[in-house]
């Protein structure tokens, strides 16, 4: 092996399960977030319908949450052991010669320098990336926290701060994901590709480029000095108590962040007044009558109704009565309130082939775009109804 | 000369044939005359003989008595009914279960069921708005069961329904528009009290404004859908409230914003509601709608004292009505239909602004540093290692066009 190839480890397992989590929470948190933000464009309601409907989409959306904050609470864990017990250097703290890596960067690129900085284990590309995701996790969670508990909010803030986390909320995302989209992608997927989240290394020939001074540090052993054992266990016992205990505090926090209120009523909101519908008018000019007990009871589907086949009569007219008559009844085109008008069919013909569902245009449409379709279960009771032949009794 | 001769005789036996012909369908005595098959009215040309029924029925004060025990008024003015849109029909043809002298036996027990004996029969006329009533919540209750529930002749008493005058545009006329809420509240005549006491009831009553919305302009004239339908809920803001609200012809002569559905889509609430309209027409959810804050019958001018939610603790209670645990500061969270400015909710105008500098500034200065890293990569390494291999090695690497 050459010493240009040679690999050098740089992330370990568990960072990289760290930024896979990272990658599918983050990922999660801005298609979720995002169709919510412009929720009106198309792609949005690509992306709502996949997912099942809004609710679904804020139910994922607060879900990758928990998992995000999660992540950040381990890594907190780790960066204290990394500190304090390990005593490691602090290699991602931002000093004043990232500001001029950065200048000196760029003013290689333009050609005015000859010779790119040498750089350390993190360069000021990556610490930039590195501090822009704290600051939006901080941004995000407090914005976060806002939207997710508005009622605690208001109690110690103007009401005004809500719409306005939501607009924080919202364009912190957009600043987050078009700094992933140009920035990191560009320096670790474009640029060229580097492996080092998939394999944890790079080769020597990468390190040369991107990370000399660590290369330095590695080859000349000084990266490696660890505290003596005796010194490392009795830091330890210290800091792993008082890790726990922070991480359950957090932990405790971010539980209480998804729990903290129920912030609205789940049932529909009553009628602003309760005002009667059906009074008369007295003197009457209309003879009331007691309303009389109902002729024609509705049928309902019984739950486990799947089961067997229906016929128009036993349930697949209620089918249709529930879910298209509204549009579909005796002023549509198509008419689905009897059998009779549902087996002519309407302006394009009949939609009901009695026995093979697959060329019915009913079923057809309600498989495409129509603007109101059957939920599964009903639409598949239909195809069996067709399949048998469309019986009406 | 001869030739002539015959042909107009022959034209004359043909004449002749022809009339003997529709004399003798006519005394054979076809169905009575209907003449308004199908759904286009076509009046007959001239007024029906009725005086045969109206030798009685035109006496005032007639009744008949129903074994249920109330009374049938079988009265019909004749001045009123030629003044009505029916004055060209024959009797007969709505009464078509009554036939010679005496009368069959009526089988019905009470008036509401003597009522139902022509609920059908004004659709030889009116065959849409038929169709559309049947498929109307009135007629839903009918089916199930509700006598109470209107037919046609309910609201149009057909003996004396004028034809409805229409403006140029095919609406009904404002002194016509005027009058829908009385005809509603026959029945409804709690929902008319609070109506007519509300901005828009008021209008109309007071000088029949045909800018403020009568019953069916909300709900529809014949296909009238159940208002507590999820359907109705989720297509409100669009299809209801916001066919005015968005007009700027309407809204400006009294000062309205007509940004109240876009400031709405634009919140939370209506975020969700316009999601579910797109996807499920049909879904129930519980974000609010317009009339959930702003009231339905009674819907009040915001700065009214009592109700208007432009005052906090009105707002306040109706917030309430979903948050139960709001408190004084909550109303403040929903923007009240105002886009953000220094004046009107400063806070959130300063998150925008500070967004709008923020993430260009970050962002342009990223793809500057991107772009510069390209440009090195692509362009001047690639010259450098050319000039390189020219044998150039020397040649300072800085191109003085690059600097720019």
């Amino acid at each position: 092996m050459n010493a240009e190839s040679k690999k050098i480890t740089r992330f370990t397992l568990l960072q990289r399960i760290e930024h896979w989590l990272l990658f599918l929470s983050f990922t999660t948190l801005a298609v979720t977030g995002l169709s919510q933000k412009y929720a009106l464009s198309g792609i949005s309601d690509a992306i709502i319908g996949f997912l099942g409907g809004i609710e679904n989409v804020r139910a994922i959306h607060h879900f990758a949450a928990i998992i995000f904050m999660l992540e950040a609470v381990y890594h907190l864990v780790v960066i204290g052991y990394k500190l304090l017990v390990l005593r490691l250097r602090a290699s991602l703290l931002p000093g004043s010669e990232d500001v001029i890596d950065g200048i000196q960067s760029l003013l290689y690129n333009l050609g005015v320098r000859k010779e790119l900085p040498r750089m350390d284990r993190f360069n000021f590309a990556e610490k930039l990336e590195y501090w822009a995701m704290i600051w939006g996790l901080v941004m995000m969670s407090l914005t976060g926290f806002m939207l997710w508990n508005p009622i605690a909010t208001t109690h110690f803030l103007p009401g005004e701060f809500i719409p306005a986390a939501k607009s924080a909320h919202g364009n912190e995302a957009v600043l987050a994901v078009l700094a992933i989209l140009v920035w990191h992608f560009y320096n670790v997927h474009l640029r060229h590709w580097n492996w080092s989240m998939f394999t944890g290394k790079l080769t020597r020939k990468e390190m040369e480029e991107e990370h000399p001074l660590e290369l330095e540090a590695i080859e000349s052993g000084a990266s490696a000095v660890r505290p003596a054992p005796r010194v490392q266990s009795r830091r330890l016992a210290v800091y792993a108590p008082v890790a726990l205990l922070a991480s359950a505090g957090l932990i405790f926090g971010i539980y209480k962040f998804t729990s903290f209120e129920n912030t609205a009523i789940k049932t529909i909101p009553p009628a602003i007044t309760g005002v009667a519908v059906y009074v008369k008018q007295t003197p009457s000019p209309i003879p009331t009558q007691p309303p009389a007990p109902t002729t024609a009871p509705l049928r309902t589907l019984a739950p486990g109704a799947t089961a067997g086949l229906l016929t128009w009569d036993t349930g697949i007219g209620q089918v249709f009565a529930d879910n298209c008559k509204t549009c579909h009844g005796n002023a549509g085109g198509l008419n689905l309130g009897s059998y009779a008008n549902a087996m002519q069919g309407g302006a394009d013909g009949p939609v009901i082939i009695a026995g093979d569902p697959a060329i019915s245009l009913l079923i057809q449409k309600m498989s495409g775009s129509h603007p109101r379709t059957l939920s599964p279960a009903a639409l598949a009771q239909v195809e069996a109804w067709i399949k048998a032949g469309a019986p009406e009794k | 000369m001869k030739r002539r001769i015959v042909r107009a005789r022959v034209s004359l036996l043909v004449l002749v044939l022809a009339a003997l012909v529709v004399l003798g369908v006519a005394l054979i005595g076809g169905p009575p005359q209907r003449g308004l098959a199908g759904s286009a009215p076509a009046p007959q040309p001239q007024k029906p003989d009725n005086s045969a029924c109206l030798a009685c029925h035109s006496k005032p004060g007639q009744s008949y008595q129903l074994p249920s025990g109330e009374v049938l008024s079988i009265s019909v003015d004749p001045a009123v009914y030629d003044k009505s849109s029916h004055a060209n029909v024959a009797c007969q043809v709505c009464h078509t279960n009554i036939a010679g002298f005496p009368h069959p036996l009526n089988a019905a027990q009470d008036t509401r069921a003597y009522t139902f004996q022509y609920k059908d029969t004004c659709k030889q006329c009116h065959n849409d708005q038929f169709k559309q009533l049947s498929d109307s919540v009135h007629t839903q209750l009918l089916n199930g069961g509700n006598r109470n529930a209107p037919v046609c002749s309910d609201c149009h008493n057909p003996h004396s329904q004028p034809t409805i005058q229409t403006d140029a545009n095919g609406n009904p006329a404002s002194v016509e528009h005027a009058a829908i809420a009385k005809i509603c509240s026959h029945c409804h005549n709690d929902i008319y009290n609070q109506y007519v006491n509300s901005v828009h009831g008021s209008g109309i009553a007071e000088n029949k404004n045909p800018d403020v919305p009568a019953c069916t302009d909300c709900h529809g004239v014949h296909i009238i859908q159940g208002p507590d339908s999820p359907g109705f809920r989720i297509n409100s803001p669009t299809q209801v409230c916001g066919k005015c609200h968005t007009n700027p012809q309407i809204m400006d002569k009294y000062g309205i914003s007509t940004q109240v559905l876009n400031t709405y889509v634009a919140d939370f609430h209506g975020t969700t509601v316009t999601l579910f309209e797109k996807t499920d027409p049909q879904a129930a959810t519980n974000k609010p709608v317009c009339y959930d804050c702003h009231g339905v019958h009674n819907i009040a001018r915001v700065d009214d004292p009592t109700q208007g939610i432009a005052l906090k603790q009105n707002m306040l209670k109706a917030c309430q009505r979903c948050h139960p645990d709001a408190t004084t500061n909550f109303p403040d969270a929903w923007l009240s239909h105002y886009i953000p400015s220094p004046q009107k909710y400063p806070v959130v105008y300063i998150v925008n602004l500070f967004y709008s500098i923020l993430i260009p500034t970050v962002i342009g200065g990223m793809v500057i540093y991107v772009g510069s890293d390209i440009y090195r990569r692509n362009f001047l390494d690639r010259r450098l290692r050319k000039g390189k291999k020219q044998d150039e090695p020397e040649k300072p690497p800085v191109d003085p066009e690059a600097k720019g």
